[in-house]
């Protein structure tokens, strides 16, 4: 396939956690929140005179002085974010807001605080720890609304004197769901047979949208979907089997390339960091606020293990297998961060609960936060890819009899 | 063999490779004499638990049971040195907990559809976690609040080392990452191998301590709901739990468990019976903050693993519930008083004095008794013991039953370890150097659980901070549950190289550095 314009410009984006647009936005006037769980409603935190930055460490290397605070039982990406933030690398936050989403992520906020690694020039910095509910109930969603208004609308008015109103909210999910809705549009392709759009391709976007100021985005997504419906895709389905890729945060450019230079084409993305359900748009009424929509939405289509209670957890399952379907994967790859516990239980489960229930191969692995040119990944995707082509085999003998 | 305190050679009473030690400590006539009697009434507890036939053959069906052969030794282990008023609490304790677990696995195995099953009683049992507080549970007196997990999985690893080894490689055969807290690792191992036993009218679960017992309780709920038709209720406990605009999601959560337990159970609550149930949580709570009150002087009474065990038990697994809990602790702080007076001491010499912190290797409990008697180091509290001092509201006023339900939910966020382990830096890394102060401690013995995430995220911060204040603060690694990662000999000799080389000591008892106890219970 021809190469996406823009996609060199985004790829360079997300080289950089102060990337070029963050600067602009930045010079704008923007107040930039900073955030690091995907349970953190964006809309809250893009209203007009914020934005949001989910925090990233590309380009990782060591991380000695995080290892030291942290040691080396925690998740990578623990690690590299407080390492990246020790070294100065997030001076262009002006707030960070993390919910308690898990332990993990809320000693590497606490670490940062602690270490003053952040705001030492800025008086009105503050850091805020969310408590987020843990089952999707109506006590759930009352605790929601109260932690979102406590720790996330009220801090950024009270410091930086932000529009908190209804309107205001209602505008920020506008150009939320402007944005949702691009990148929904340009993974419908996903969906084809001969597919337009490659795996690693969309993933560069999305991240792109969790890494970047959305409204500076919006115009090279546009763009780049009017140029996905006129690209020619390529003649042969360059792939030997397709699958869902599903698990914790993946923000590593390389993962989903490895995974389709093995053979496999990611063409849905169920981890943190993807669009599934990450980027499904808000729907807001008018016969009530929107910050319970909102909060609502977030709780109902949350597909993040710490929801616990019963209906969630059969959900996760159910969602999975909904999506392999409706994007007509082979098989499903789990994958979990080393060291993540909640992961570790669901990649567990669900990886038995898809091939013994719902007849899914699955491959399981879990990865560093970095994995570059892993031969190790490399060799077990090739191999799962494999063992799926043996079994359309098998399974199109019985069927010629 | 001698009858004062450190006398003996406690190292001598090992054996290489053996599961119990050589001889039993000799105290002198009237102290052996107690101890002995007190063995006997242990041997009279499992005796009496072993006529059952459904017992026998709960014992043959459940792998874990094989543990319980432990019980004498497990006893044994705690009173290593101790006389006097320190041998008769530490029996007051040790041996009401034996009770206890014996009726506990009674009544299991009484429900069990394996063994017992005694489907009318089954109807009246609520099962709970391992590490959950009943709270929720004081107001339903004809019901049985019932753990599987406290006798499969946490009270086996107390009697053995080895005995949640067998499920924590069931877990990651099934494919659970090696790297979790071994603790719900096992807990998930014993349900993936169909090894708890089956009953109850429904189910409680709580995410207690971290994000593994959390997910973990996924792959129980999934068994005991869809396999064995058991109705569960996921109570979610607020993590933030010092902030007031969590306590009203507890509190509703409270309303919901009660709630789901009147619907399956077709029991009322109680609030008669609630109130009691407050006032000995009450007592509890005013006995241990007199026997910490002791425990900042020269003369500390109710300390160590004893202490901690205790408390576990009666602030968490009782909650006010047992009448025989509330006698024990009367018991307790007459004889602490007693010693405390005659300015009574455990060990031959107390050298250092010293907070212990941090998440305890259950396989190794009686490593404070060790610390003790080893190097003189006085384990003064722990950070399971420093749980909520809060009173609850005790007399039943149509207000005060409000209070309660705030009061459940708060005992619920406040359950043993969660406290520390969730709620911020402040409760886990603050409090530790004001308890410091407060107890005129020169030490922190810190336990690094190595898969606890909560707490190694602390890691850095701790050795910051301890530096800053010029406190000796001693890691101690191990993963929980699991002795083939780190062994107990790898325990001590973490305090044996930091003894000799930092603060260049000389050991009290030198026979106790090195045991050969691997295969030991």
């Amino acid at each position: 396939m021809k190469d996406l314009k823009h996609l060199i410009y985004f790829e360079q984006l997300l080289l950089e956690a102060n990337n070029e647009l963050i600067r602009q936005a930045r010079e704008d006037g923007k107040i930039c929140v900073a955030y690091t769980c995907e349970n953190t409603p964006e809309p809250l935190m893009n209203l007009p005179g914020t934005f949001s930055a989910r925090l990233r460490a590309p380009r990782t290397g060591s991380m000695e002085v995080a290892t030291y605070y942290l040691t080396s039982f925690l998740c990578e990406y623990s690690r590299a974010l407080l390492e990246r933030a020790i070294e100065g690398g997030y001076s262009f936050a002006d707030c960070i807001i993390t919910p308690d989403g898990c332990s993990m992520m809320n000693r590497c906020v606490e670490n940062m605080e602690l270490l003053k690694t952040m705001g030492k020039d800025k008086p009105k910095f503050f850091y805020e720890y969310m408590e987020i509910p843990m089952k999707g109930d109506d006590n759930g969603l009352n605790l929601y609304v109260l932690q979102c208004r406590n720790h996330i609308l009220k801090p950024l008015a009270e410091h930086y004197g932000i529009d908190i109103s209804d309107a205001a909210i209602r505008k920020a999910v506008a150009e939320h769901n402007k944005v949702c809705e691009l990148i929904r549009a340009i993974g419908e392709y996903r969906k084809d047979e001969q597919p337009r759009i490659t795996g690693y391709e969309f993933h560069i976007l999305t991240l792109a949208t969790y890494a970047c100021p959305k409204y500076l985005l919006i115009d090279k997504l546009e763009e780049t979907l009017e140029e996905l419906k006129t690209r020619e895709p390529d003649e042969k389905f360059p792939y030997r089997a397709r699958v869902v890729v599903v698990g914790s945060e993946v923000d590593d450019l390389d993962f989903i390339k490895l995974i389709e230079d093995s053979g496999a084409y990611v063409c849905a993305d169920r981890f943190c960091y993807g669009s599934l359900p990450g980027r499904d748009p808000i729907v807001l009424t008018d016969d009530e606020d929107a910050l319970t929509q909102i909060c609502r939405q977030y709780m109902q289509r949350a597909e993040c293990p710490r929801y616990m209670d019963m209906p969630k957890m059969q959900g996760r399952r159910q969602y999975v297998a909904d999506t392999a379907k409706e994007y007509g994967a082979d098989g499903i790859i789990y994958e979990q961060m080393k060291f993540c516990d909640p992961w570790a239980y669901e990649k567990m489960l669900g990886s038995h609960i898809l091939r013994e229930d719902f007849g899914y191969p699955v491959l399981a692995v879990d990865r560093p936060y970095s994995i570059a040119t892993s031969g190790q990944m490399r060799t077990r995707v090739q191999a799962f890819v494999e063992s799926m082509e043996i079994k359309k085999i098998q399974k199109e003998g019985v069927a010629n009899g | 063999m001698a009858k004062e305190i450190g006398k003996d050679r406690f190292g001598d009473f090992y054996k290489d490779g053996g599961k119990v030690r050589k001889r039993r400590e000799w105290r002198g006539v009237e102290d052996t004499l107690y101890d002995y009697s007190r063995w006997l009434v242990i041997m009279g507890t499992l005796g009496k638990f072993m006529m059952k036939p459904r017992n026998v053959k709960a014992f043959f069906r459940y792998r874990w049971m094989a543990n319980y052969l432990a019980v004498p030794m497990m006893v044994d282990r705690h009173t290593q040195g101790l006389r006097g008023e320190y041998l008769r609490i530490c029996h007051t304790e040790q041996d009401l907990i034996i009770d206890d677990v014996a009726k506990l696995l009674d009544n299991l195995f009484r429900g069990d559809r394996r063994t017992g099953n005694d489907t009318e009683f089954s109807k009246k049992v609520v099962l709970v976690d391992e590490n959950e507080m009943t709270a929720v549970m004081m107001g339903f007196p004809t019901l049985k609040c019932l753990s599987r997990e406290t006798p499969s999985t946490y009270v086996s690893v107390l009697l053995n080392q080895h005995a949640a080894e067998h499920y924590i490689d069931v877990a990651q055969e099934f494919g659970l990452a090696g790297d979790v807290c071994p603790m719900p690792e096992a807990e998930a191992g014993v349900s993936i191998d169909d090894d708890a036993p089956v009953l109850g009218a429904c189910a409680i679960q709580c995410n207690t301590t971290c994000d593994g017992s959390l997910l973990g309780n996924g792959v129980i709920s999934r068994r005991l709901e869809l396999e064995d038709g058991i109705p569960v209720f996921q109570l979610a406990a607020p993590l933030r739990h010092r902030e007031d605009d969590v306590q009203e999601y507890a509190a509703q959560e409270i309303r919901n468990a009660i709630a789901f337990i009147e619907k399956h159970t077709g029991e009322k609550w109680d609030w008669k019976e609630y109130f009691e149930c407050a006032k000995r949580v009450n007592y509890a709570t005013r006995c241990r903050q007199e026997w910490l009150e002791m425990n900042r002087t020269p003369y500390p009474q109710v300390f160590g693993s004893n202490l901690a065990l205790y408390t576990e038990t009666n602030y968490m697994a009782i909650c006010g519930r047992i009448a025989a809990f509330e006698k024990a602790d009367r018991k307790i702080s007459k004889l602490a008083r007693q010693a405390y007076e005659k300015k009574k001491r455990a060990a031959k010499e107390y050298r250092h004095r010293a907070i212990i912190w941090g998440v305890q290797s259950h396989y190794y409990m009686d490593f404070l008794v060790w610390l003790l008697n080893c190097w003189g180091i006085v384990p003064l509290t722990d950070m399971l013991s420093m749980v909520s001092t809060r009173e609850l509201a005790e007399t039943d006023t149509p207000e005060n039953r409000e209070t309660a339900i705030y009061d459940m939910a708060w005992l619920t966020e406040n359950m043993i370890m969660r406290n520390r382990t969730h709620g911020g830096y402040k409760v886990l890394l603050d409090e530790l150097w004001e308890f410091t102060q407060q107890f005129n401690a020169d030490m922190v013995i810190l336990w690094e659980h190595m898969s606890c995430k909560a707490l190694t995220g602390m890691h850095g911060m701790f050795e910051d901070r301890a530096r800053e204040l010029g406190i000796h603060l001693v890691w101690v690694s191990h993963d929980l549950f699991d002795p083939r990662i780190i062994s107990r000999q790898g325990v001590r000799d973490q305090i044996n190289n930091y003894m000799r080389t930092v603060m260049r000591e000389e050991p009290i008892d030198p026979s106790l550095e090195v045991l050969h106890d691997e295969e030991s219970w």
